[in-house]
């Protein structure tokens, strides 16, 4: 192609108008133009229409207008927000969304931290490496499958916890654990911990083992035990990391943490029984858009969503960036 | 580790404690990371009927293949099998060949529009449309209820760009340089040159990708109709969803399914594992692949994401 003329391939040829070399120099890397440009196209139209898409939220689209309806459908200002604000189920919606995500932050974001650190105390090093191996295993399967184990877990009839729980005598008669609403929080943020929790370890023991070790020796020659050292050695050195997994977190707040599977597991887990705790937004404009075809009042109902994410993010991020000085940006 | 300290003298009471407590957690963690495998394993080679009585803990107490015969006769669920073969195949080889070429491209300096391009990118990356209007574009395209929906909206992955991009970038320029004075071209450059050097990270990159189709049910519950396109990733959510309706209800249909017919002991509970199984199988074999290269993996994503 092109390269045999031009050897040094975008090179400083400034021979000639500043127009020419431009055009040189596109024509020297075509086929690099070309791979770029697809990608581009692609994202043009698999992300930028569908952000486009979004004005529907203050529209009156019908499907049959297509895309172009994006643009060409009536203004119907702030009127499916306000329905939906009136709609009776949008404050429990909103406060099982936020419950939902607070929890999961509170309790799923410390324990990788926490195992890491012990992980990090194993001195037997075929143990550390096999129960890290192991821990890390139920990242890879979907939701449907940890879902499908729960009910064997948790079910009325055989279930395993129901047993233990009998034949200790703890209980005289079994638990209803998937249909009885007080029980969905605390299964959702228990099996995203079990799922997730050695998978975000790997990243806060990758920062534990460059920390340098000559800080040990020294603190070990002052005389600080094993947890004076993870204390104040281990922790503040790992802080960045754990700064930005955080803001990380919240970034994905609504969206169920740095494992995003609020939307998996209120789908999975969620039922009639248990529905006035587990409906969260995004299974609503699920509901709303798919299952009714009421797509602008869903796409409304989803932009809210992203909204408020964004508020909270930005405002992590500013506070983050007061406090410690390290902010995603 | 550390085992070799040379001022190792003696083991305080902390130490004692801190191992103690380190090493119970390791029990803990290694137990409630396996069990729920063994278990649903041991399940699926239980009679159905047996199983639903309970107390199987360790080991099947009425052995059989029944459940795995039941599954392998299901023709939906072979035919989904397929299809979910398929379009993990496909899938990430054209996602990462597209990704390749597309970070290939953006690596290089000088290239015309390269902040431009890279804007777009990490613009991608934090925001999209949200569910209605990617649905409405699908359906509008005329992807809806074609095999390719399940391929071309995974085209492209900015997440593994950005890794593939960092990569390309480290990879010296002089390789590139003498092989175009030899008059290789670009496409050439990248097939014979630069894809056989990056295939760790290729391969690193194929494994994440091929596990996310190979898991993927959303896009064939709501973008397919078609009964003969589903993966085995939706039926599989098809049988929990039911179990999760049987919870509800109460109804015990567990043993009605079982009793239509009295040949058979299989019952929803132990269909549903032995299928579990057959879809989690292949991630596990696939795993020590995986797990050998995907620390680097997300230590690049965690910089950069």
């Amino acid at each position: 192609m092109a390269a045999k003329v031009n050897r040094a391939p975008g090179g400083s040829a400034n021979s000639g108008s500043a127009n020419s070399g431009a055009w040189k120099r596109f024509k020297s890397q075509f086929t690099l133009q070309v791979f770029a440009w697809m990608g581009v196209a692609f994202l043009i139209i698999f992300c930028f229409i569908p952000m486009f898409g979004i004005i529907i939220a203050f529209k009156d689209y019908k499907l049959t207008q297509g895309i172009l309806g994006f643009f060409t459908s009536d203004w119907v200002g702030l009127k499916w927000f306000s329905e939906f604000y009136h709609d009776l189920v949008f404050w429990p919606t909103i406060r099982n969304t936020i419950s939902m995500s607070l929890l999961k932050l509170v309790f799923t974001f410390p324990v990788p931290i926490i195992f890491a650190l012990a992980v990090n105390e194993v001195r037997i090093s075929p143990i550390k490496r096999t129960v890290q191996t192991i821990s890390y295993l139920p990242h890879f399967i979907s939701w449907v499958v940890v879902s499908g184990m729960l009910f064997s877990f948790l079910n009325e009839q055989n279930g395993l916890l129901n047993q233990a729980l009998l034949g200790m005598g703890v209980i005289d008669k079994p638990i209803s654990f998937l249909s009885g609403p007080q029980y969905f929080l605390p299964i959702v943020v228990i099996s995203d911990i079990w799922k997730e929790m050695g998978w975000w370890a790997i990243i806060f023991l990758a920062a534990i083992t460059s920390v340098d070790l000559s800080m040990y020796e020294a603190a070990k020659v002052d005389g600080a035990g094993r947890l004076k050292q993870i204390w104040h050695i281990t922790l503040p050195s790992i802080k960045g990391t754990i700064v930005i997994v955080l803001i990380m977190s919240i970034g994905n707040l609504f969206g169920g943490g740095i494992s995003g599977s609020n939307f998996d597991q209120a789908y999975m887990l969620g039922n009639v029984a248990n529905n006035s705790v587990s409906e969260i937004l995004q299974t609503y404009t699920l509901k709303m858009g798919l299952s009714q075809g009421r797509f602008s009042y869903a796409t409304a109902i989803s932009l809210m969503q992203s909204i408020i994410s964004l508020i909270l993010v930005s405002t992590s991020n500013w506070i983050s960036n007061k406090l410690t000085g390290t902010g995603l940006f | 580790m550390s085992a070799k300290n040379p001022n190792k003298i003696r083991r305080t009471r902390e130490d004692w404690a801190v191992d103690t407590v380190v090493y119970i957690i390791m029990a803990v963690v290694f137990l409630a990371c396996l069990y729920p495998f063994y278990y649903s394993l041991v399940i699926s080679f239980n009679e159905g009927i047996d199983a639903s009585r309970g107390g199987i803990f360790f080991w099947p107490r009425k052995f059989t293949l029944e459940n795995y015969q039941a599954v392998f006769k299901d023709q939906n669920l072979l035919k989904a099998y397929g299809v979910t073969i398929a379009r993990t195949l496909i899938g990430t080889v054209s996602s990462v060949l597209f990704t390749a070429l597309f970070s290939y491209a953006l690596a290089h300096k000088n290239l015309m529009g390269r902040r431009f391009y890279s804007m777009l990118l990490i613009i991608s990356m934090y925001f999209g449309g949200g569910l209605i209007p990617y649905f409405i574009l699908i359906k509008k395209i005329q992807l809806m209820n074609t095999f390719w929906v399940y391929i071309i909206p995974s085209l492209l992955s900015a997440f593994n760009a950005i890794i593939m991009m960092n990569f390309f970038r480290e990879l010296p320029a002089e390789l590139e340089e003498s092989a175009k004075i030899d008059g290789a071209n670009d496409v050439m450059i990248f097939f014979r040159i630069i894809f056989p050097i990056s295939k760790p990270v290729l391969a690193t990159i194929a494994l994440f990708n091929g596990v996310g189709h190979w898991n993927a049910w959303f896009d064939s519950a709501y973008y397919v109709t078609d009964k003969s396109l589903k993966t085995v990733a939706f039926r599989l959510m098809e049988l929990v969803n039911q179990a999760n309706l049987t919870s509800v209800s109460g109804a015990d249909a567990m043993s009605q399914r079982a009793g239509t017919m009295a040949a058979q002991t299989f019952t929803a509970e132990t269909i549903r594992m032995a299928t579990m199984i057959v879809v989690v199988v292949p991630i596990i074999l696939v795993y020590p692949f995986l797990q050998k290269y995907f620390v680097k993996g997300i230590m690049i994503g965690s910089v950069k994401g």
